[in-house]
C-alpha cells in the first residue's frame, strides 16, 4: 500500500490552511483580545483571594490559557469544510470511488486542515505571547517557559498524540455530516463540546474538585489539555504515564468504534444531487 | 400562503414592509424545524456553559474579584440578552460583505426607493439567538433572585440597559458593515468588539487594567450599557468612584453610538463603488 495518495491529500490541506495569511493576523488580534481579557479576569480574582490554594498557580493559569488561545484552531469543532460541501453537492460519491482506504483519506486532510490552520497561528502568538510580551516589560503576564527539558520533550510528544486525536474527533463529525448530508449539525454539537471540555473555556483543573476526575478521563481532555499540563509541570493523578495513557486508549478506541460505524454509514448512504 | 402578494397600487411603510420581510424570514426558518431546535438548543447550551466557566471559578475562590455571584449573574445576563437582541435584528450587517458587497448586489438595494439600512435589517429576522437571549434572562433572573439589594428601579433600568445594549452592538454590526465597503470581505476582526464585547461585559470593569477599562466605557460604551446600570439596579457602590445614579442615564450611550455608527453607514453608502457583477 502506497503512502503516497494520503500524503498528497495532507498536502492540499495543509496549503490551504497556509494561503489566508491575513486570516491568520486577524485570528492573532482576536486570540490576543480574548487571552487578555481572560488573563485580567484570573488575575483580579487570583489577588482578591490569596488565602486560596487552587490547582494552578496564576502563572500556570495565564500560561495555560497563552497556550490553549494559540491552539484553538487545533481543537474539532466541526467537520473539514470540504467534506461538508461534498456532503451538500454530492460529490462526496468521488470519494467513495478512489481506490483508497477512505478513514486514512480522510483523517490525512482532517490533520492537515487543523495542523495548516493552527501551527502558524500557534507559532505567531508564542512569540508574542512569550519574547515579545517580556521585551515591552509584560513580563508577569508573559508565556512561561517549560517546566524542564524532559517536560517540553514530554510535552511535544502529548501534543503530537493531540493533534492526532482531535483529527480523529473531526472523523466524527466527518461521518455525523456524511450520514445527515449537513456540516450544520457538526458544528451545532462540536463545538460547544469542544470549547468546554478540551478548557478553552476554564482550565480543566480549576473546575471544581468533584468533576475534575470525569475531565481528566474525557477524550478532549487529550487534545491540548493534557499537552499543557505535562509542559507545566502539573501533577496528574498517576504521572504523565496516566496523560499519555490516556490520549493513547481514546485515540485507539475512537479509531476502532470510527471506522465501525464510517464502514455502516457508507454501507447505506444516500446520496444528493445529480 | 395567505397576504404574500400585494397590489402593485399599494404601497407599504417602512415598518409595514419591515414586517413582512421579518414575517417571511420567520417562515423561511422554520421550514426546517428540527435544524432550528437543533441550533437554538446549541446556542442555549453553549452560553450556559460558558456561565458554568464563571460559576466554577466563583465556587473555587468565593468570589469573581470580591463580587458576589448574584452581581456578576446579572451582568452576564444583562450582556447576552443585548447581545442576543442585536444578533437577531442585524443578521443582515454580518454577513454584508460576504452577500452584498463582494457580489455586487448591494446595486440591486439602492435602487429600492427605501432606506438600505431598513432593507438590510430585513434581510433575516434571525431566530436562533433565542438560545442565547433565554439563557441570558435565566441567569439575570437567577441573579437578581441571588443578588442583595435589588431596588424595584431595575424593573425599569435593565429593560433600559438591554435596549442600549442592543442598539450599542448593533452600532458595531452597522459600522462592520461600513467597513466592508474598504475591506470587501468582512473582517472577523470586528469580533473582538461583538464576541470579544460579551466576554468582557460579564466580568465587573474593576477586573481589568486601565487601558481596557478606558476602551470599553470611552470607545465602545459597554460600560454604560452593563456595568453601571448593573450597579444602580442593586444598589452596588462603584469602587471606582463613580455616582451610583450615572447606571440610571447610561444606557442612552448605547444609542448615541448607534446614532454615530449610522452617520458612518451613510457617509460609506455616499462613496460606495460597486464591485461590478
Amino acid at each position: 500500500m502506497s503512502l503516497r495518495p494520503y500524503l498528497t491529500a495532507f498536502g492540499l490541506q495543509w496549503k490551504i490552511g497556509l494561503r489566508y495569511r491575513i486570516a491568520v493576523v486577524a485570528g492573532l488580534v482576536a486570540q490576543m483580545w480574548f487571552g487578555a481579557v481572560t488573563l485580567m479576569a484570573y488575575a483580579s480574582v487570583y489577588h482578591a483571594a490569596p488565602d486560596v490554594q487552587a490547582p494552578l498557580s496564576l502563572r500556570q493559569a495565564m500560561t495555560y490559557t497563552w497556550i490553549q488561545q494559540s491552539l484553538f484552531t487545533l481543537l474539532p469543532l466541526g467537520c473539514l469544510p470540504a467534506i461538508g460541501d461534498a456532503a451538500r453537492t454530492g460529490a462526496i460519491v468521488y470519494d467513495l470511488l478512489r481506490p483508497v482506504d477512505m478513514w486514512n483519506w480522510w483523517l490525512s486532510a482532517s490533520l492537515a486542515r487543523l495542523l495548516g490552520n493552527a501551527v502558524p497561528r500557534a507559532v505567531l502568538l508564542a512569540c508574542v505571547a512569550g519574547p515579545l510580551a517580556m521585551l515591552v516589560g509584560l513580563g508577569a503576564w508573559s508565556l512561561a517557559g517549560p517546566a524542564s527539558l524532559i517536560s517540553a520533550a514530554l510535552a511535544l510528544l502529548s501534543i503530537t498524540l493531540g493533534a492526532l486525536l482531535s483529527a480523529t474527533i473531526v472523523m466524527w463529525w466527518n461521518i455525523l455530516t456524511a450520514r445527515t448530508l449537513s456540516p450544520l449539525g457538526s458544528y451545532a454539537v462540536g463545538t460547544p463540546l469542544a470549547v468546554l471540555l478540551s478548557g478553552m473555556l476554564l482550565p480543566l483543573p480549576l473546575y471544581p474538585d468533584w468533576i475534575r476526575p470525569f475531565l481528566l478521563a474525557q477524550p478532549f481532555a487529550g487534545i491540548t489539555d493534557i499537552p499543557i499540563r505535562i509542559y507545566l509541570g502539573t501533577p496528574i493523578p498517576g504521572g504523565v504515564a496516566t496523560g499519555l495513557g490516556l490520549q493513547i486508549f481514546w485515540l485507539t478506541a475512537l479509531t476502532l468504534l470510527g471506522r465501525l460505524w464510517m464502514r455502516q454509514t457508507v454501507n447505506r448512504l444516500e446520496v444528493q444531487g445529480a | 400562503m395567505p397576504d404574500m402578494t400585494q397590489s402593485p397600487s399599494r404601497t407599504l411603510s417602512g415598518p409595514g414592509l419591515y414586517r413582512r420581510m421579518a414575517g417571511a424570514s420567520i417562515v423561511a426558518q422554520l421550514r426546517y424545524p428540527g435544524t432550528f431546535v437543533i441550533q437554538a438548543i446549541g446556542n442555549f447550551v453553549t452560553t450556559l456553559l460558558s456561565f458554568f466557566g464563571i460559576w466554577s471559578l466563583f465556587h473555587r475562590f468565593g468570589s469573581i474579584a470580591g463580587w458576589d455571584i448574584g452581581t456578576v449573574a446579572v451582568l452576564y445576563g444583562l450582556v447576552n440578552v443585548a447581545f442576543a437582541v442585536a444578533e437577531t435584528l442585524g443578521r443582515g450587517f454580518e454577513v454584508f460583505g460576504g452577500e452584498y458587497v463582494r457580489t455586487g448586489s448591494f446595486d440591486r438595494l439602492l435602487l429600492r426607493p427605501r432606506s438600505t439600512l431598513l432593507l438590510l435589517l430585513g434581510h433575516e429576522l434571525r431566530l436562533r439567538p433565542i438560545g442565547r437571549f433565554l439563557q441570558g434572562l435565566f441567569v439575570l433572573v437567577a441573579g437578581l433572585w441571588l443578588a442583595p439589594h435589588v431596588q424595584w428601579s431595575a424593573a425599569l433600568v435593565l429593560p433600559w440597559a438591554i435596549a442600549g445594549g442592543a442598539a450599542m452592538f448593533l452600532g458595531v454590526l452597522i459600522g462592520q458593515a461600513a467597513l466592508c465597503f474598504i475591506t470587501v470581505e468582512g473582517l472577523e476582526v470586528v469580533n473582538v468588539l461583538t464576541y470579544g464585547g460579551v466576554e468582557a461585559g460579564q466580568y465587573p470593569l474593576t477586573m481589568f487594567g486601565r487601558w481596557l477599562r478606558r476602551f470599553i466605557t470611552f470607545v465602545l460604551p459597554l460600560a454604560a450599557v452593563c456595568y453601571y446600570p448593573t450597579l444602580f439596579s442593586l444598589a452596588h457602590p462603584d469602587p471606582l468612584g463613580m455616582p451610583t445614579w450615572i447606571g440610571a442615564l447610561s444606557p442612552a450611550a448605547g444609542f448615541a453610538f448607534l446614532g454615530i455608527m449610522i452617520l458612518v453607514w451613510n457617509r460609506a453608502v455616499a462613496g460606495y463603488v460597486s464591485s461590478g457583477s
